[in-house]
């Protein structure tokens, strides 16, 4: 196997001193003279029709510059599919969420605004409200959009092999409801923005993971051709999809004060609003059946899927194809039937979340699976080393797996001593029980949509051998912009210090997707290598002429560049770039690279084909101990074998699949937004229990290498495999320690004493 | 409407240079215009979040000099003044000896950053039924001592203290100077335990503090104060009276246990349900005593 010299390696973060020096600047940091401030108003009622907007009072306010409705935007509106287009950027006849922006205000400054939206009197005619999805589903429900029948948002199905059939080969066949949290996606940094229109469109500097959605919506939204949108990207500080890949009120709000007042509009939201109206993971409610042979071998699977999709649609028609398109990985189903259903109600929007749509059936199958397992007396490794896929392998769907680490990992996880003194139910000594659990899961990495998938990098060649690397991807914390870097360095033979990575700018930079389905490595990292390539391609034409050598045996390492085989024939990379840079009436050296993994055909009305690139496999121990008087769960230790291919950069692979867990975890154990009648009881961080660091367990990484083909040096995802694999495997231990099987998410303390409290009774 | 946490409302600010000055500022305070703060880590949150009305005048007490005292005296006890942070109380060498439940539940409060901030007496002033604190100085029958201007000065025992959630006996005249807590009886031995759902820096969902002595087999001075169980932080009289003076057995313990939990009051709310924490009351005394001997 060849010989990296940067990819592979524990580089330190190209972005970690900038960070952590404070130099970095976010898009709250961006302030420039005469710029106003954008706030807005928001409706008191979840569900309501505007009667009336009255802002004169808010108008004649000093310092007020504007004031917008609805109504100001002609009747536009956006969503993820043509025919999903249902969000305005402000309500317009009727609020939908409690906490929906109805009008914005534009002033001089961040106090006076607030005041302004405060002189806004908006006449509401309060309309009943329908907040549980399977409520919202019945006939006669209120219905949150006048034109959509049992609030019915999206549905997708799947139908493969003959359900009935499997289920009648079954020797034990099992129906459980299982349910998945209402989640946040747990950024810290707020969706912010400076927005500017001049003679040259719009520019604005907005915090987004995937630029290039907004560049089209704004576009869109303010009938611009796309050269006169300009996004530019400031560092991001986290995003973990949702409400960062797509755009929202402020964005819209700020650009058309902008254009009205000519001056430079900001806004930032705060995490109090983040919380009350921004969008969130889907709450779904599972009812999954589950054949299985006696020793233990899945015969079928079907599944229903409800989700409470709040408001609007945003991207929910991929979540809902991504509930059932992976459920066939990682193990084998011969038949496999899948209904999901996304409802509307008044409720703020579900979205992306890390683990997109594959961490709620995941949840439910793993858990079903083992408990199925239980009842036939088979090992939780063994059930899943039976029915788990061996690559190549094609699911009854086609998604087609290249390479698959599952069978490997798990056996690495039995080997465990952590497993082998598993209790496997025996009596704790005092309150204190000791519980193990396991799961084994699948991802998609370099994830497609619908829709326009391009993906591109420029490598230019500066004068003195430095590099300008021109990126449309996103690095919104998880690293990709080091792993980026690595990736152009190590093609040209040269350090990370000496590629220089330009951040999004949609007037300067490829298109790109952006971050989002564990895509940038795999994507935008292939681009990359190409525009590498494309770069050392033109620098070894220059060389082999200079020494009148074949292009292929130019050598680039090590900051050097010689002939192979000769080497007496060598230059500084340096040497060669001048050489190459002044030759003839003046030579530019640009690279240009697209990614061409993953064109397949995909069937998004059928489920069929690949939504991904690749494919990790993780498998996940897990060591709680449960406080069996209090229900306290202390998770203690998890131990992750992690097939992501090749880790480009190990630390980077570490710090996702830590991230990921403990993200699942606290979906497993802790949060939840407590809503009450469309209203978010726990909107700050004090009453939202994400996990902290005096929470986190010891976490042990193992990498199971498998080098697959359709990835840059055999890289697949990292980082959402283990938001997935988490939430099961916490179960799984919890129910070691308790003997109960817990199918709704967050198994909090509570929970668990009332289940022991019934046990017992 | 819906408001959002703001930047601080448009207020006065004085910061005077030493108790006097304040309390005759707070004579002009007879309809609580004025607001008193110390650390400001409730307070200031609250007028971001406009939770509650902004005062007229923020009166800072953090210009007062000789104010942020840990005093002992074997004889009078011990005094912690008005700016003693959470922080200074938790790490006390002197608390940390003689009232160690008081340092436990100080330093079980928020995060460190927050407990160099935050006083105790804001802690109490703040009066939360969750304030972890206050269970620690139910059980050590402490006393606090409320100025006012011209030298007037009462001292109110901490059970008469809470009124209410976010209320206390405290006038808007009146500043809390000092907490008073007597040396602890020989031998006594005492415990903080907090339950929350994740391991530090929460808020409890339940707290419990139990003091008591064991003499001759017997429980001697038990005082048991929960929080988080009531409008207020509350003792636990009928579980305290069971076992005073007793023979120290399990089954005792376990009825003195029920009986604390049948005297707590709570709530159901978006943190646990009322019969989760009365159940937890239970769980948690009885490990307290068993804590204790």
């Amino acid at each position: 196997m060849e010989e990296y010299s940067v990819i592979g390696k524990r580089i330190p973060r190209v972005d970690g001193r900038v960070k952590v020096t404070g130099e970095a600047r976010y898009a709250a940091d961006y302030s420039m003279p005469g710029m106003l401030w954008c706030k807005m108003l928001r409706s008191p009622y979840p569900h309501a029709r505007i009667v009336s907007i009255d802002t004169s009072r808010a108008e004649k306010l000093p310092g007020v510059k504007g004031v917008l409705t609805g109504k100001d935007f002609n009747g536009w509106t956006w969503g993820w599919m043509p025919k999903t287009r249902d969000e305005p950027p402000l309500a317009v006849d009727k609020v939908r969420y409690l906490a929906e922006a109805v009008a914005a205000v534009a002033a001089i400054d961040e106090d006076t605004a607030e005041e302004a939206t405060e002189l806004i009197k908006v006449e509401y005619e309060e309309l009943p409200g329908v907040f549980d999805p399977e409520e919202a589903m019945k006939e006669g429900a209120p219905r949150v959009h006048d034109y959509v029948k049992n609030n019915l948002s999206w549905d997708f199905h799947m139908d493969f092999g003959d359900v009935d059939k499997g289920f009648g080969e079954a020797d034990l066949v099992r129906e459980d409801r299982f349910e998945t949290g209402r989640v946040i996606t747990g950024y810290l940094e707020p969706p912010a923005a400076v927005a500017l229109w001049d003679s040259g469109g719009i520019t604005i500097w907005a915090a987004k993971q995937s630029p290039y959605f907004v560049y089209r919506h704004l576009a869109a939204c303010f009938n611009l051709p796309l050269n006169k949108v300009r996004i530019i990207q400031p560092f991001i500080g986290a995003g973990f999809g949702g409400t960062k890949n797509d755009s929202l009120a402020g964005d819209f709000c700020s650009v058309l004060f902008s254009k009205r007042t000519g001056r430079p509009v900001k806004f930032v939201y705060n995490m109090h609003e983040v919380l009350m109206t921004c969008r969130r993971r889907h709450n779904m409610i599972i009812h999954n059946k589950m054949g299985m042979k006696k020793d233990g071998i899945i015969t079928a699977m079907q599944s229903k899927v409800i989700a409470d999709g709040g408001a609007y649609t945003a991207i929910g028609p991929l979540t809902m194809y991504l509930t059932g398109s992976i459920s066939t990985l990682p193990y084998k189903l011969p038949h496999f039937r899948h209904d999901a259903y996304r409802i509307f109600t008044n409720n703020p929007i579900g979205a992306a979340m890390r683990g997109h749509g594959v961490t709620h059936t995941r949840f439910a199958a793993e858990i079903q699976m083992e408990m199925m397992a239980e009842e036939l007396g088979i090992d939780p490794i063994e059930v899943r080393l039976k029915n788990a896929i061996t690559a190549p392998y094609e699911t009854i769907n086609k998604v087609t797996v290249h390479t698959c680490g599952l069978k490997e990992g798990l056996k690495t996880l039995s080997e465990n001593p952590k497993w082998k003194k598993r209790s496997g139910g025996s009596p704790p000594e005092g309150p204190l029980s000791h519980g193990v659990g396991i799961s084994g899961t699948a991802y998609l990495g370099g994830a497609r949509q619908r829709g326009h998938q391009s993906c591109g990098a420029v490598v230019r060649l500066c004068e003195d051998g430095t590099i300008d690397y021109l990126t449309g991807a996103t690095d919104c914390g998880q690293g990709s912009d080091t792993v980026l870097v690595q990736i152009v360095a190590e093609e040209l033979g040269l350090g990370v210090e000496d590629v220089d990575i330009k951040r999004v700018d949609t007037a300067v930079t490829p298109c790109d997707a952006g971050s989002y389905g564990s895509r940038v490595t795999v994507l935008a990292g292939g681009a990359a290598r190409n525009a590498a390539r494309d770069v050392k391609r033109q620098l070894a034409e220059v060389a082999a002429r200079n020494w009148e050598v074949d292009p292929g045996d130019i050598i680039f390492k090590d900051q050097r560049v010689y002939v192979k085989g000769e080497p007496e024939k060598a230059m500084p990379f340096r040497k060669l770039a001048q050489v190459a840079c002044y030759a003839g009436s003046g030579a530019v050296i640009i690279g240009r690279g697209y990614s061409q993994y993953g064109i397949e055909e995909l069937d998004f009305d059928k489920g069929i084909g690949n939504a991904g690139t690749s494919y990790s496999f993780t498998s996940q121990l897990t060591e709680v101990d449960v406080d069996l008087e209090t229900g306290f769960v202390k998770c203690t230790d998890m131990v992750i074998a992690h097939d992501c291919g090749r880790p480009l950069n190990p630390i980077n692979v570490e710090a996702q699949n830590q991230g990921g867990a403990i993200q699942g975890m606290g979906q497993a154990m802790y949060e939840r937004f407590a809503m009450d009648l469309g209203k978010t009881l726990n909107a700050n961080l004090a009453d939202y229990k994400m996990p902290l660091s005096t929470d986190v367990p010891n976490i042990e990484l193992i990498d199971i290498i498998t080098d697959d083909p359709n990835g840059p040096y055999g890289a697949k995802e990292a980082s959402e495999g283990s938001t997935v694999s988490s939430p099961p495997s916490v179960v799984s231990a919890i129910h070691d320690a308790t003997g109960i099987w817990f199918k709704e998410q967050p198994v909090t303390p509570e929970k668990i004493v009332m289940a022991l409290k019934k046990k017992r009774e | 409407m819906v408001t959002f946490y703001r930047r601080l409302p448009k207020m006065g600010y004085v910061k005077p240079g030493s108790l006097e000055e304040a309390l005759e500022l707070l004579e002009k305070n007879p309809n609580g215009r004025y607001r008193v703060y110390a650390g400001g880590t409730d307070v200031i949150p609250k007028l971001k979040g406009r939770v509650i009305q902004s005062p007229e005048i923020l009166v800072d007490l953090k210009g007062v000099s000789d104010l942020d005292h840990i005093d002992f005296d074997e004889q009078k006890g011990l005094y912690i003044g008005a700016l003693a942070t959470v922080r200074s109380v938790e790490t006390s060498p002197v608390i940390k000896e003689r009232y160690p439940i008081l340092s436990q539940a100080a330093g079980s409060i928020a995060s460190i950053q927050v407990r160099n901030r935050g006083t105790i007496t804001g802690n109490i002033c703040n009066a939360v039924p969750s304030a972890d604190s206050a269970p620690a100085l139910l059980c050590l029958d402490a006393r606090v001592l409320l100025y006012s201007k011209n030298g007037g000065e009462r001292t109110v025992d901490i059970t008469d203290f809470f009124k209410g959630p976010g209320l206390t006996v405290l006038q808007p005249n009146e500043i809390l100077r000092e907490i008073n807590i007597s040396a602890s009886p020989e031998n006594s031995r005492s415990v903080y335990i907090k339950l929350s759902p994740r391991s530090r820096m929460d808020l409890a969902v339940v707290g419990v503090g139990v003091l008591l002595t064991k003499t001759n087999g017997t429980f001697r001075n038990v005082r048991i104060g929960l929080g988080a169980v009531a409008p207020t932080p509350i003792r636990a009289l009928k579980a305290e009276a069971m076992l005073e003076g007793s023979e120290v057995n399990d089954d005792l313990i376990i009825n003195a246990a029920r009986t604390a939990s049948e005297e707590s009051r709570p709530i159901d709310d978006h943190r646990a349900s009322a019969e989760y924490r009365k159940m937890m009351v239970e769980v948690l005394v009885k490990r307290a005593i068993h804590q204790c001997l």
